[in-house]
């Protein structure tokens, strides 16, 4: 059976993500405000960590408001010296710290947020750019629906650090004035710039002017960024219910569903329903191929109606030689193994099995399909449900394969603007944990209390304005 | 060795799909293709299959999901309609989109006019001189309508019929009014339609295809090229005097500009599937480059997976010989296109990428030595053993025999405990496809015989059933060249090898795969016996094949 040869080195797998281009790419946002740039900016930074490509965003108004922390609107007017020397100064701070940064050798991308709307000021960040051998990508999103402006402002920029604590009417008619002031000197992207490589997304994607793309990381940023909607939807991600694997405290295996697990599955149409599913919205059921999930999922087909699809890359993470074991079996059998997971769980692949970063890569397929479409309720299994919740909820790569996700229980996941907004919801039917601590002892936990205390709504917020 | 009479039985079985066999299938298009000097024929893996007919619904190489109703990306049935004039690339990205899309799984035919045209115009007649004009004499319009009919009910058999989903018809469509009623007749049978127009003003390029794939005609022998291309884009512009870009805000439309430089997406109800086209013709180009196969050299001692160890002596030997022989065969085919009568020809620089695998980058050497760039790509790296690795297949007979019993039943989509299928191992190289698609310059891949298996699976449009079974001996370099209307391959011998390293390699998997010792490599890749391994006579099919591919590429193709 097993070979008891060595642990194959966790650091030539480092590679594997970024090898696809040598070049560094400043991704520069062009837009007036309130078009979504800086959704774009943080979704782009966050598929590209969870790649393991290095991203950063810049955003050039968290240097302004450095100085100018609640600026009138007239600050913005072009005509206004002062304002625009200030702006100035904030955006070479910003270019500063950026090629500061890809010096450093840790950058991969660079996200430069701010309205870049002149052509001086991108023939200056062209210049720069080419000048430190940095390829540049400008991504402009226009967009003349008023509707949607006015949902982006409310939304939003009432919530921006710019007007923290001052009245939301008041605050939304100055951004309005402001947005009036960059209109007035903004030039959009157009045929005197067409050795730029850039992108331009008129009215939310309905017409997209792609331009001299040169490499394929930049044609991958430009498929992913293509497939962003902002259409209200949710994402419901389930484990599959108790396996008769879970009871003996096995990994991996391809076994049926206990008992209880067959409860969980019963239980799970009418949990769906109490978490609630918004109305007239399109909704699909995915699984992976093995069984667990197949049967976990049986009773929600059958009661919704939902289409489904049975997916190979939401199989579990692939255990190789302990698949069938349990911990306490690897601990005993592969004493440095399992001990080199608990060193680096991220990194480490089973042998003759996967990592959680292989697991990530034969996930983004998934990711590119969840983005595009609008409720999808997922049962899946552990790790690859750690990994997909990580992207969403932003979760760094250390943390992730040890994050907690009970059985029967059902995460309903709404993008909202600026993040994502986090609710769990309880089957009241009882599973063995699974979850093991690191450093922990081999033996599986007891089942966390009912009705301990979640971290819910794990929202988070981030500055938007510029 | 158990059990070795079983593979050569397997073998046989499969043997039929490895000749060249031409029968007329079936259907509609099989009516067309009665009609016209062409035969339908099944796969041979030699040949590219990208316009052959598969039999039997079954995963694609690439497919990662599959759905009731056959249709994937959430998207109904599609046509997608080509724009744009002659020798512009249309039917370039017709094919490779397709090659794409069905590699995907995504059921995929392509409906090229010009065929009907053929089949329709009897052979050795030429078409009316008016025949495209909008004021055309009653006799011309009323053949036009027969052949667009023709071929527009065998779209409609092909998705309402035979589970197909996308149709792509190849044509130029010179005219918004046409477009327009073309999208409302699909709209009425509930096809949605997605337009790609290929739009050129850059003379350098139109020029380069006119004398890559339309001056190659019996019409043009013994012309000089450049008054052959200026003659035919006269008759071009004279036969289709009149042609609109597109500009229809009403349509879904991807506009491709100067051969990828600029892309206009117009998209007005269309999801994630034609997302998908736009990212993969932000990849593709039209320009002619050629893909080199070479396997990696043997190894010393333990032919471990986990090893990973260095090139032997004998490996040293032959990377030396397979960069001797590959950059001869470069000198050869300069040669040839001088020959041509072209003026200074020159080669396109060659690249080199190896997986991060130690054998094959050491076998890339000589090339780097040589100034040639060399990149290794860790996707490249070969299917993943499993358990099995090192075992004999005697052993994984006796421990895993429901194993070995399922692979037989399916050897391109089962893994073995722990391996990675070749499905998996096409699912993985999907990012090195694109790449494939984008690199501009002659590219030579070495790699382990898996990785090669499904690489040539892709460009050849091999059906999944067959990839596992390709053969890439190490005395051969297999070179693609891309035509317009498909790829064609064929082998360079590398010459003065030991016998001992060319039909096996010790480090291969030794799963119940037929031995690669068990079939000569001849029969493996369909190849009749006479035309072996000698580059110059190209591919190797019997000629009566050739006829088709030359008619494919007469000078004007169809409007409407």
């Amino acid at each position: 059976m097993p070979t008891g040869s060595v642990i194959r080195s966790q650091q030539q797998h480092k590679v594997f993500v970024a090898s696809s281009d040598d070049s560094k790419i400043c991704v520069v946002m062009v837009g007036l405000p309130a078009r979504g740039k800086s959704l774009i900016a943080g979704k782009a930074m966050r598929y590209l960590g969870w790649v393991g490509i290095p991203a950063r965003v810049f955003n050039v108004g968290s240097y302004r408001r450095h100085n100018t922390p609640q600026p009138a609107a007239t600050f913005f007017d072009p005509h206004n010296e002062e304002g625009e020397r200030m702006r100035r100064v904030a955006a070479e701070a910003a270019m500063s710290d950026m090629l500061k940064w890809f010096q450093s050798g840790k950058g991969v991308v660079a996200i430069l947020d701010a309205t870049n709307s002149t052509k001086e000021r991108r023939a200056w960040i062209y210049e720069k750019c080419r000048q430190a051998d940095i390829e540049t990508l400008f991504v402009e999103s226009i967009c003349d629906d008023e509707d949607l402006i006015m949902t982006n402002i409310l939304e939003v920029k009432t919530t921006s650090p710019d007007y923290k604590g001052q009245d939301p009417e008041a605050s939304a008619q100055d951004f309005r004035t402001r947005i009036r002031n960059y209109e007035k000197a903004y030039e959009t992207i157009d045929d005197h710039e067409k050795h730029f490589t850039y992108v331009k997304l008129i009215n939310v994607g309905s017409t997209v002017i792609i331009n001299q793309i040169k490499d394929y990381l930049s044609s991958r940023l430009v498929y992913y960024i293509q497939n962003l909607h902002i259409k209200p939807r949710s994402i419901w991600l389930s484990r599959h219910g108790e396996s008769e694997f879970n009871l003996t405290g096995r990994i991996g295996g391809d076994s049926n569903i206990s008992e209880r697990g067959e409860r969980y599955a019963r239980a799970l149409p009418s949990l769906l329903q109490k978490s609630g599913v918004p109305p007239n919205t399109k909704s699909v059921i995915w699984t992976s191929t093995l069984k667990r999930t197949i049967q976990s999922a049986r009773h929600l087909k059958a009661e919704t109606g939902y289409e489904k699809l049975e997916w190979k890359a939401l199989d579990e993470l692939d255990s190789g030689v302990c698949d069938g074991l349990t911990y306490e079996q690897i601990a005993e059998k592969y004493p440095e193994d399992f001990a080199a997971r608990d060193e680096d769980k991220y990194n480490y692949r089973y042998r003759g099995g996967e990592s959680y970063r292989d697991v990530v890569i034969r996930l983004e397929p998934i990711i590119m399909e969840l983005e595009r479409s609008e409720n999808v309720i997922i049962v899946t299994h552990q790790a690859v449900l750690r990994c997909i919740y990580s992207y969403f909820m932003n979760v760094p790569q250390e943390k992730s394969p040890w994050m907690e996700v009970p059985l029967h229980t059902l995460i309903k996941l709404t993008p909202r603007a600026y993040g994502t907004e986090e609710q769990r919801f309880k089957a009241d039917i009882p599973a063995v944990s699974t979850w093991r601590g690191k450093g922990t002892s081999a033996k599986h936990q007891e089942f966390p209390k009912e009705g301990e205390p979640k971290e819910e709504g794990g929202s988070k917020e981030e500055g938007g304005g510029r | 060795m158990v059990d070795s009479t079983h593979w050569q039985t397997v073998f046989l079985g499969d043997a039929s799909c490895y000749s060249c066999t031409f029968e007329l299938t079936s259907g509609s298009t099989a009516e067309i293709v009665a009609n016209s000097p062409q035969f339908r024929r099944k796969s041979s893996t030699f040949v590219d299959a990208i316009h052959d007919l598969p039999e039997k619904a079954e995963l694609a190489p690439a497919q990662l999901y599959s759905t009731e109703s056959g249709r994937l990306f959430h998207s109904g049935r599609i046509v997608i309609i080509t724009v744009g004039l002659p020798a512009r690339g249309k039917t370039h990205i017709s094919v490779a989109l397709a090659r794409y899309l069905r590699w995907l799984g995504v059921k995929t035919r392509i409906f090229h006019l010009g065929d009907y045209r053929r089949a329709t115009i009897p052979f050795g007649e030429d078409m009316p001189d008016d025949y495209f004009f909008v004021n055309a004499t009653a006799s011309s319009v009323l053949l036009r309508q027969k052949i667009v009919r023709k071929c527009r009910e065998d779209i409609y058999h092909f998705l309402n019929n035979e589970k197909g989903q996308i149709a792509i018809y190849d044509a130029v469509n010179p005219l918004a009014s046409g477009r327009r009623s073309l999208a409302k007749e699909f709209a009425k049978h509930d096809i949605e339609t997605l337009f790609i127009e290929s739009w050129c003003d850059d003379e350098r390029i139109i020029e380069e295809n006119v004398r890559r794939v339309k001056i190659s005609s019996p019409d043009y022998v013994g012309w000089n090229s450049e008054d052959a291309i200026k003659h035919y884009l006269a008759r071009i512009s004279s036969r289709i005097p009149q042609f609109q870009t597109m500009e229809e805000k009403d349509l879904n439309y991807i506009k491709m500009m100067n051969a990828g430089e600029r892309l206009i997406v117009n998209n007005c109800s269309f999801g994630y599937l034609s997302n998908r086209i736009v990212f993969y013709l932000l990849n593709l180009h039209i320009k002619s480059r050629r893909t080199y196969f070479a396997r990696a050299g043997v190894s010393v001692g333990a032919d471990s997976y986990k090893a990973d160890v260095s090139l032997s002596e004998q490996g040293e030997d032959y990377a030396k010989k397979m960069t001797e022989c590959l950059l001869a065969h470069r000198e050869l085919e300069k040669q040839a296109l001088l020959d041509r009568g072209e003026p200074e020809p020159e080669l396109r620089p060659l690249k080199v990428w190896t997986s991060t695998r130690r054998r094959t980058v050491e076998t890339a050497q000589y090339l780097y030595e040589n100034g040639y760039k060399v990149r290794q790509r860790s996707q490249m790296s070969q299917l993943k053993p499993g358990v099995c690795e090192k075992m004999s297949e005697k052993r994984i007979r006796q421990e895993y025999p429901d194993e070995v019993a399922k692979h037989e039943l399916d050897p391109y989509h089962h893994r073995y405990p722990r391996a990675e299928s070749y499905h998996d191992l096409a699912v993985r190289l999907e990012p090195i496809i694109l790449e494939l698609e984008r690199e501009q310059n002659d590219l030579l891949i070495i790699a382990h015989e898996s990785v090669l298996r499904v690489l040539y699976g892709y460009l050849m449009a091999c059906n999944a059933a067959d990839i596992p079974f390709l053969e890439f001996p190490r005395d051969e370099i297999i070179e693609i060249i891309p035509e317009s209307y498909q790829n064609e391959a064929q082998r360079i011998h590398i010459p003065d090898l030991p016998e001992s390293i060319v039909p096996d390699s010790p480090e291969d998997l030794k799963i119940p795969v037929p031995p690669s010792g068990m079939m000569s490599p001849i029969q493996g890749l369909g190849s009749p016996q006479s035309g072996l391994a000698t580059p110059a006579s190209g591919f190797r099919t019997p000629s009566g094949l050739r006829t088709p591919r030359e008619l494919t590429q007469q000078h004007v193709e169809d409007v409407v």
